[in-house]
């Protein structure tokens, strides 16, 4: 089945999405959707899957026009969407949860279990796959439930696959056995859209690429015309490096290290040294592994191999209490899940981390606590009515400042930042940056991990990419740009 | 001038819309207000004098504190423990418990084990209340470590500890009867101005502290965070699991003292009856109130009134003649509209 798309254009409200996409598909193809993060990948697959519908622009299957209203019709004209979030039952068998929602019944109306566990298996034959149907998902690794949704979307007669960012949970043998079944399908004429942001990966597995910048295609061919770092370039466009910083003469003495830290699966052999004041960047892929390195630091994991010093003193981390004391802040990732207590008032989730210190003869000092967080207040401008009010009455800018002020009224000697601008508006964002360069300056040691690279470089001295769970690279001054990166980001 | 009133009026009955809508608890306190009207009238005003009119509606409402007074503790530490996230089911058998180590220790006869060593009289009674209470914190511990440290379900592990401690202590005392010297009685049964309050005075001093604890304390805010955000209350430095085992400590700690009350206002423990169902009443107290099942919200004087309102509308039932047996049905229509109040303020 070939596909065309041509002309989409979509946009919600004021924000055009797309602008005039063309994209399309050859029967037996895998061509791979690349783009940094809302360039408008999903926006154009969500079109194709039924999901969203497109402004203007036609949908050519074949040759013939379509339009998808829901994915239901979609899925019947033979696309299937997998999307990043598997979609599959845990405690049900691989053939339960193949026909789940259209099961197949005999004319009692009670479920035919050997007829759709034939039918399975003709599947899997025909994949060259040796699992029994009746095992259950659960005991599954991750590349095979990969490839269970795989197969769910053949046995739906699917002609063409879009998969979302199929490897960013798997292993590299569970990428290779992922790898080795498209091979299979391409043979037999499946087309399939790859989106990714694993250069590498799309080099080995992909025959076609297109690449969407801003809405924009900016760029498509074969695979074998082009290199990794002019992919990487083609999906940032050109490189930006907007401030310069004055602060690399303001490093001072090794203030943490990890020497060798490991924790699996989510990183290994790491070691790095944060120093006094300086802006050190940890950046790399979603699954990388940073969040965890650094929240494993912080002491809120428990279990690691290896060594972690700070200031030249061996530590053994193993509480959050603990870390506090030793002088160690951090700024969690996804806000609402981590950073905020959304009952309780601006207040209290401005200085919960001072209760303890905040206690005298049994009571809480209210009188102290208000003093302490008046003084974070004005220090970081934060906009806010009454210090009753609850947390969410405030925007995302200012809730993620009670976030910080929480830890800068303990005064810390590391300050971990692990995406310290999501959902925090542009405003908000220059004095966020701000208020970390000026802690460096005051000679703090101030780590940022982010996957945006424009963010890294805007703030970050040098910064350590990672890949995999492991240090891939370093850039800083002159190699420090969105290209950079990138290519080291994405394993190259 | 009555276009005036009317007016006023309009704007009473305004603000009392709008504050019902906006605050639950507000709805709570009428309806309290609205139950102790009510059991007023049903109390009757058929007496020859204001002044025994008024010392029989007194001793109404003695009896009604006093009766409810055990109950009332232990909703006190539930109130704690439903903010933290959790439930305690154990609270009764705990209590009998609880409640038979006490007597074995505080028995002037052969039974007493004090006595066995010469120990008797208040400081046995010292002794008594003090292991009592450290039996107590012991047990919820128990279900603490279980909760925190093994990542139970509060549900599981309470259903657990509450099979284990009525049968065990059924199991101990069922040939061993001790009985409960006189000064021990005194701790609940000494009159003040005539009356017996000391009960009333108990629950209250305690409502009081833990008032206190709950709004002015680290661990009293600690408890509120980890309700409402647990992920984010360990990221900000607070012990988690510390704080869940001192919750379950704290309640076993107020079953020991309403077993103490127990104890010494009946003068024996019934260890297969004594407490069952003070786990459903305490809770029922504490949703009354305005704490949320989920966690992060909630208050001991919602609790308080949550209790009074139940006490209240048991005493008026029991005074317009409703039989016992229905009783029950009313506490739960009471509890289903208070939740139904509260989801109510929560779309809003």
């Amino acid at each position: 089945m070939k596909l065309e798309m041509k002309n989409i254009c979509k946009s919600f409200g004021s924000n055009d999405v797309l602008k005039h996409v063309d994209f399309h598909l050859n029967e037996g193809e895998i061509c791979a959707l690349l783009g940094e993060n809302g360039a408008g990948k999903s926006t154009l697959m969500n079109i194709l899957g039924g999901v969203l519908e497109a402004d203007q622009g036609e949908i050519l299957l074949d040759g013939k026009v379509h339009s998808f209203r829901t994915p239901l019709q979609s899925l019947d004209a033979g696309i299937a969407f997998i999307h990043q979030e598997l979609n599959l039952i845990n405690d049900l068998a691989i053939y339960e949860n193949m026909y789940i929602g259209r099961e197949l019944k005999k004319p009692s109306g009670l479920l035919d279990h050997r007829r759709m566990i034939a039918e399975t298996e003709k599947v899997f034959e025909r994949m060259a796959l040796d699992i029994s149907p009746k095992t259950l998902v659960r005991e599954l690794d991750a590349s095979y439930k990969q490839i269970v949704e795989i197969t769910r979307a053949l046995l739906m007669n699917a002609k063409l696959i879009i998969m979302d960012e199929p490897t960013t949970s798997l292993t590299d043998p569970e990428i290779e056995h992922v790898f080795s079944i498209l091979r299979t399908l391409r043979q037999q004429g499946v087309g399939i859209v790859f989106i990714s942001h694993k250069l590498r990966e799309v080099m080995e597995i992909c025959d076609r690429y297109t690449v969407l910048r801003d809405g924009n295609m900016v760029s498509e061919g074969m695979v074998s015309e082009v290199t990794t770092s002019e992919l990487a370039r083609f999906m940032v466009g050109h490189d930006v490096r907007s401030d310069a910083l004055d602060l690399e003469n303001n490093r001072g003495d090794a203030c943490l290290q990890l020497k060798g830290l490991t924790r699996e699966p989510y990183f290994r052999d790491i070691s790095l040294t944060a120093h006094k004041g300086e802006v050190l960047g940890v950046t790399g892929l979603l699954g990388d592994g940073r969040s965890e390195l650094f929240s494993t630091v912080f002491g809120a994991e428990g279990s690691y191999t290896g060594e972690i010093d700070l200031d030249g003193q061996r530590v053994r981390m193993h509480s959050t209490e603990q870390a506090i004391k030793m002088g160690i802040a951090y700024v969690p990732r996804n806000r609402k899940e981590n950073g905020i207590i959304k009952d309780m008032t601006i207040l209290e989730n401005g200085t919960v981390v001072s209760w303890p210190r905040l206690t005298k003869y049994l009571f809480l000092d209210h009188k102290k606590q208000k003093r302490e967080f008046e003084k974070q207040k004005l220090a970081l401008h934060i906009k806010m009515g009454a210090e009753n009010d609850v947390i969410t009455s405030l925007s995302g800018g200012n809730q993620q400042k009670i976030v910080l002020a929480k830890w800068l009224s303990e005064n810390p000697k590391v300050l971990i930042l692990d995406n310290p601008t999501q959902g925090v508006d542009v405003g908000a964002k220059e004095e966020i940056y701000d208020i970390i360069l000026a802690l460096a300056k005051a000679g703090v040691a101030v780590i940022v991990l982010s996957s945006e690279a424009q963010e890294i470089i805007r703030v970050c001295t040098r910064a350590l990419v990672m890949y995999h769970g492991g240090i891939i690279g370093e850039v800083s001054g002159e190699t420090m740009n969105e290209h950079a990166i990138m290519r080291l980001a994405t394993g190259g | 001038m009555e276009t005036a009133q009317n007016n006023e009026k309009s704007n009473f009955f305004r603000w009392l819309a709008a504050s019902w809508k906006k605050n639950s608890f507000f709805s709570t306190v009428c309806a309290l207000l609205v139950m102790i009207v009510l059991q007023t009238i049903a109390l009757g005003f058929n007496y020859p004098s204001f002044g025994e009119w008024f010392a029989a509606w007194g001793k109404n409402w003695i009896n009604i504190l006093r009766n409810n007074a055990g109950v009332g503790i232990v909703a006190l530490g539930m109130t704690f423990v439903i903010i933290s996230g959790g439930i305690d089911l154990a609270v009764g058998s705990t209590m009998v418990a609880i409640g038979a180590v006490m007597m074995l220790l505080i028995d002037g006869n052969a039974n007493g084990v004090l006595s066995a060593i010469g120990i008797t009289g208040v400081p046995a009674y010292l002794i008594a209340i003090i292991a009592g209470i450290g039996v107590g914190v012991l047990l919820g511990e128990c279900s603490g470590l279980l909760i925190a440290h093994r990542g139970m379900p509060p549900f599981i592990a309470t259903l657990g500890m509450m099979k284990i401690c009525r049968s065990v202590t059924q199991q101990c005392m069922q040939k061993i009867s001790p009985s409960v010297p006189k000064g021990f009685l005194a701790i609940a049964n000494t009159r003040i101005g005539g009356e017996i309050i000391l009960p009333i005075l108990y629950w209250l001093l305690i409502a009081a502290i833990l008032y206190a604890v709950s709004k002015h304390t680290a661990f009293g805010r600690q408890v509120f965070a980890i309700g409402s955000n647990e992920r984010t209350s360990k990221l900000s430095g607070v012990n988690v699991k510390k704080v869940k085992r001192r919750v379950y400590a704290l309640m076993g700690g107020l079953v020991a003292i309403t077993a103490m009350i127990q104890i010494a206002r009946i003068g024996s423990m019934d260890y297969a009856n004594a407490g069952s169902g003070y786990e459903m009443d305490a809770i029922a107290a504490v949703i009354i109130g305005g704490t949320s099942m989920s966690g992060g919200k909630g208050s001991i004087i919602g609790t308080v009134v949550g209790m009074l309102i139940l006490a209240v509308m048991n005493n008026l039932l029991n005074l317009i003649g409703v039989p016992p047996f229905l009783r029950e049905a009313f506490k739960g229509v009471i509890v289903i509209a208070a939740v139904l109040l509260q989801k109510q303020e929560s779309t809003n």
